[in-house]
């Protein structure tokens, strides 16, 4: 039960300590690589770069990805490798899904086995999770050098390439390797087909004749490694990590979920050894780990030893009385009846949407996980978590900092600092520093647009989707957790996290699709825009912001000042950041998985 | 400009190392290495054609078989899906009651072990939820998707809807009355009306499936009203839980009435395959016609050698490959008659 938890932490742990010097010796440029692979290196520098260079190199690269996935992707029904004829996706599902790939979101509007050929999720897919991985890492990189005061940052199409092909791909081949001795495909084929042991059992065609079962491969092996290293989160399947065949083992399902965590773990430690302050950064580590511990302990709790409500009984009928204009006397009388409860042995907790080869905890562990570091693959079906587990996945989204993606996790967090210090220095009533340099309006300002850009961007669009036909349309679940649908779609679109409560009706397919999803298009276009903004916004920000921090003068350490390698600075950021989250979101909490779990089960017809 | 031309060479190379050679070596590595895993873990059946992924579970309906968890996928190999059912949605605590009515057995009392099918039909036939009568109008009034779902499930039941409504004009004009939004009623949109008046004039009684011959010799198979059968076990197994709310049952493994992640879980927990070796060595028994208790013997120290623990026993418990098992039944008794 706990020892899967357990034992990802600690194996987490430990290597993300050697691996963090690793990764600044790469990130710093002194990575003693072969001459041939200096001559990449060579070709793509375009020299040393300030901030705005190295902030416009970044988007103009975007772009580039943009438009490059979306010719790749209309291409799709004239390319090679796609023997099933699989034509070209709405113009709409299009629009989000490059969109939700070049902003590492992973966001699925549609269902990689179904419309997807070999040759998108080769060129498509694959290019997309090791660019937009970098992108984040490049960002925190371009923050360090300037908190470290220095005007020129390196090369910007530099660090990109040392990042995807000296850190990404090795780690891909490794964990590749491991993935196809546990049983993942690894084939340019597209389909087996078999005929079942027992003729027949999969149903009979016009012709009287059974009709064999037709199984998905491709180059399963290859997607995985780089999904889960680069918090990307997309599955070669519909179903994602729950699939058997992209975790085919308990083995296969300790190193995805390791490996989605090993990155964002390890960058915090690179922070501080590029800041040459590592115990600053043990600080943010201890603190994103009691957040990402309580997470996890509390979704294994309410999950898995816990029963689905849906089948244990309410002994007790309950009678409400809500007050109501309309009704005789000012109240409304809502009766609860008892509910008697099914025969089902639910020891293993809650098995609705849960595979079994994982062992017993390993969806709730990985629901927090995925959600924490927003890497958005899932091995279970969120939608049929209890629903007060849920509220595991949507903190760590809402938060997005508990290690956070790769890079933007870290800076996420970075904004919760700056607002912290910025909080304490007010309230022993001297002017807040960080890193000896001071905070100043501007950083606050700056720092502020980054941090209100994420809430905006969930409670606005959700509410107005919830409003309307556009969501209500959508929602597959009735009461609560149609709301709570909707409110996870926009969170994960905002977090670029990619899980989803898949229920929600966001899918139209193939464009000559004759009847998809009644609100999918305008769903397509609301998280695709969600994304983009709460990608940007917060990495342009933090960059100005550690520019104008970065520039001004160390001031010398006195009696007065906050230390920032003490518990006691770690409690400030943890207080921080909870109340800031709490104040952010526990209304939403409240109307979507609280009000699921309190209300009455099953609810409605 | 600069900026996009080194934009272009970045993506280059990329396409070059991630597209080609990245997803090249490892293909070779699992081609060569790994063959079978490469491929989808194919298995062939006694006669050398494949029959399965070990991985991908597919259905079985024979008795003779292990059955394994429901899937909302169909056990479609190119359309994984979960049921995305959430745990206040009605459906799902619908789908499991369905599940569990046919096989539910009471766990204590003088029917212990029995199964309680039989009392789910007398109750019905007797025609009283909660002290009122008409079963089947409270169900529709209750469950209102659930009755329209039954309109079209099935073609049949369908026609059986319009026969009806063609045969009572006025309670359809009074429905076009009451719901000005629907002037022309569908069969689905009558199903709730429909209940209401069916089970006045046919109490205690379902319409269900009727075979019979016709002239010609021919078996038909028409919607009449009956008084026992699955359909009621299983729709109305939770209704009269609510009315006998504190019978002691025993429980159905969970793995054995939840779906799973993908609709493609390939395993069920030992403790489901123990609960069906019942019907499984009974049935095998039957058709070699040996001796129950042997049979059963042998297929219990197949699920033992068979089962194994996720992560060596330290992530959970006990589970078991249902088409490895099947296929190893298959292999040692031949083709279940």
């Amino acid at each position: 039960m706990w020892t899967l938890p357990i034992l990802l932490l600690v194996v987490t742990i430990l290597l993300s300590i050697p691996l963090s010097r690793y990764f600044a010796i790469v990130m710093e440029g002194s990575l003693k690589v072969p001459g041939f692979l200096r001559w990449f290196e060579r070709r793509l520098d375009s020299g040393p770069q300030d901030w705005k260079q190295y902030t416009v190199s970044l988007l103009i690269f975007n772009a580039m990805l943009f438009i490059f996935g979306f010719i790749v992707l209309c291409l799709q029904p004239i390319a090679p490798l796609n023997p099933l004829g699989r034509g070209i996706l709405a113009p709409s599902t299009i629009f989000n899904t490059v969109i939700s790939f070049m902003t590492n979101t992973n966001l699925q509007h549609y269902s990689g086995d179904q419309h997807l050929s070999n040759f998108s999720q080769i060129f498509f897919i694959l290019p997309n999770m090791f660019l937009s991985a970098s992108v984040g890492f490049c960002a925190l990189t371009a923050i360090i050098r300037l908190f470290r005061g220095e005007r020129l940052i390196g090369n910007y199409f530099v660090d990109m390439w040392r990042v995807a092909v000296y850190i990404y791909l090795p780690a891909a081949l490794i964990i590749g390797v491991i993935f196809m001795h546990e049983g993942m495909p690894m084939t340019y084929d597209t389909q087996q087909t078999v005929t079942t042991l027992e003729p027949g059992s999969m149903g009979t065609d016009d012709h009287g004749q059974a009709k064999p079962q037709n199984i998905i491969v491709g180059p399963v092996a290859a997607v995985i490694p780089i999904k889960m290293l680069g918090t990307n989160g997309g599955g070669f399947y519909g179903m994602n990590s729950a699939h058997p065949l992209e975790n085919p083992t308990a083995v296969s399902n300790f190193v995805t979920t390791f490996a989605m965590m090993i990155f964002p773990f390890t960058l915090v430690l690179m922070y501080g050894r590029m800041l040459q302050r590592v115990r600053h950064s043990v600080v943010i580590y201890t603190v994103m780990l009691t957040m990402m511990v309580g997470l996890i302990a509390w979704a294994v709790y309410w999950d898995t030893l816990s029963p689905n409500p849906a089948f244990t009984g309410t002994a007790q009928a309950r009678d409400y009385q809500i007050g109501d204009a309309s009704s005789p006397g000012g109240k409304h009388a809502i009766a609860v009846p008892a509910v008697g409860s099914l025969p089902v042995d639910q020891h293993l907790g809650n098995l609705e949407g849960k595979e079994l080869r994982f062992g017993t905890s390993a969806g709730a562990v990985f629901a927090a996980i995925t959600t924490d570091v927003t890497c958005g693959a899932v091995n279970a079906e969120h939608d049929s978590l209890n629903p007060i587990a849920s509220i595991s996945p949507f903190i760590g989204m809402w938060l997005n900092c508990v290690f956070g993606g790769k890079g933007v996790g870290m800076i996420n967090l970075l904004l919760f600092l700056i607002v912290g210090v910025f909080l304490a220095g007010q309230m022993v009533g001297r002017s807040p520093e960080y890193l000896g340099r001071k905070v100043g309006a501007r950083e606050m300002k700056l720092a502020m647009i980054a941090l209100l850009v994420h809430p905006i961007m969930i409670l606005g669009p959700a509410g107005l989707y919830a409003a309307t036909d556009w969501g209500v349309k959508a929602e597959s679940n009735p009461g609560a957790h149609g709301f709570s649908q909707i409110v996870y779609q926009y969170s994960s679109a905002s977090a670029n996290n990619g899980s989803a409560f898949d229920g929600l009706g966001v899918t139209y397919g193939f464009n000559n699709n004759p009847s998809p999803s009644p609100e999918a298009v305008p769903l397509d276009i609301g998280t695709g825009l969600v994304m983009l903004f709460s990608r940007y916004l917060p990495i342009i920000a933090p960059i100005a912001m550690a520019f104008y921090l970065g520039r001004k003068k160390m001031a010398p350490v006195s009696l007065g000042t906050m230390r920032d390698d003490t518990a006691t600075f770690g409690f400030l950021l943890l207080g921080t950041i909870v109340i800031i989250g709490a104040l952010l979101f526990l209304p939403v909490a409240a109307l979507g998985p609280l009000a699921e779990h309190l209300g009455p089960i099953p609810f409605g017809g | 400009m600069r900026s996009v031309a080194k934009s272009l060479w970045l993506l280059l190379f990329a396409v070059i190392l991630v597209c080609g050679i990245y997803p090249g070596v490892l293909w070779v590595i699992g081609q060569t290495l790994w063959p079978f895993q490469a491929n989808g873990s194919i298995v062939n059946g006694p006669d050398g054609k494949p029959v399965g992924s070990l991985l991908v579970a597919q259905p079985f309906t024979k008795d003779e078989y292990f059955q394994p968890r429901p899937s909302a996928a169909s056990y479609d190999g190119t359309a994984s899906s979960s049921s995305a059912l959430a745990v206040s949605n009605y459906a799902l605590r619908d789908r499991v009651a369905r599940a569990i009515g046919p096989i539910a057995t009471y766990a204590a009392g003088p029917n212990k072990s029995k199964p309680v099918a039989p009392d789910v039909e007398a109750w019905f036939q007797a025609d009283k939820f909660g002290g009122k009568p008409g079963i089947v109008a409270q169900w529709a009034d209750a469950h209102n998707s659930l009755a329209q779902g039954w309109v079209t499930a099935d073609a049949t039941h369908g026609v059986y809807v319009d026969a009806w409504s063609k045969a009572h004009p006025d309670i359809v004009a009074q429905f076009v009355k009451d719901n000005p939004a629907t002037p022309k009623p569908a069969a689905s949109d009558l199903a709730v009306v429909f209940f209401e008046h069916y089970s006045k004039d046919h109490p205690g009684t379902f319409p269900g499936p009727v075979t019979h011959k016709d002239k010609a010799g021919k078996d038909v198979t028409e919607i009449a009203p009956v008084k026992t059968g699955s359909d009621i076990q299983s729709i109305f197994f939770d209704m009269w839980r609510q009315d006998h709310p504190s019978v002691a049952l025993n429980d159905v493994p969970g793995d054995m009435v939840t779906t799973s992640g993908s609709g493609l879980d390939p395993h069920i927990t030992v403790e489901n395959a123990e609960f069906q070796l019942d019907r499984v060595a009974g049935k095998w028994a039957q058709d070699l016609k040996r001796n129950p208790e042997k049979v059963r013997q042998e297929i219990e120290a197949m699920i033992q050698s068979d089962a194994f623990s996720p992560g060596g026993g330290l992530f959970g418990e006990p589970i078991v490959n249902v088409l490895q098992l099947n296929l190893e039944l298959r292999n040692r008794y031949g083709s279940p008659t």
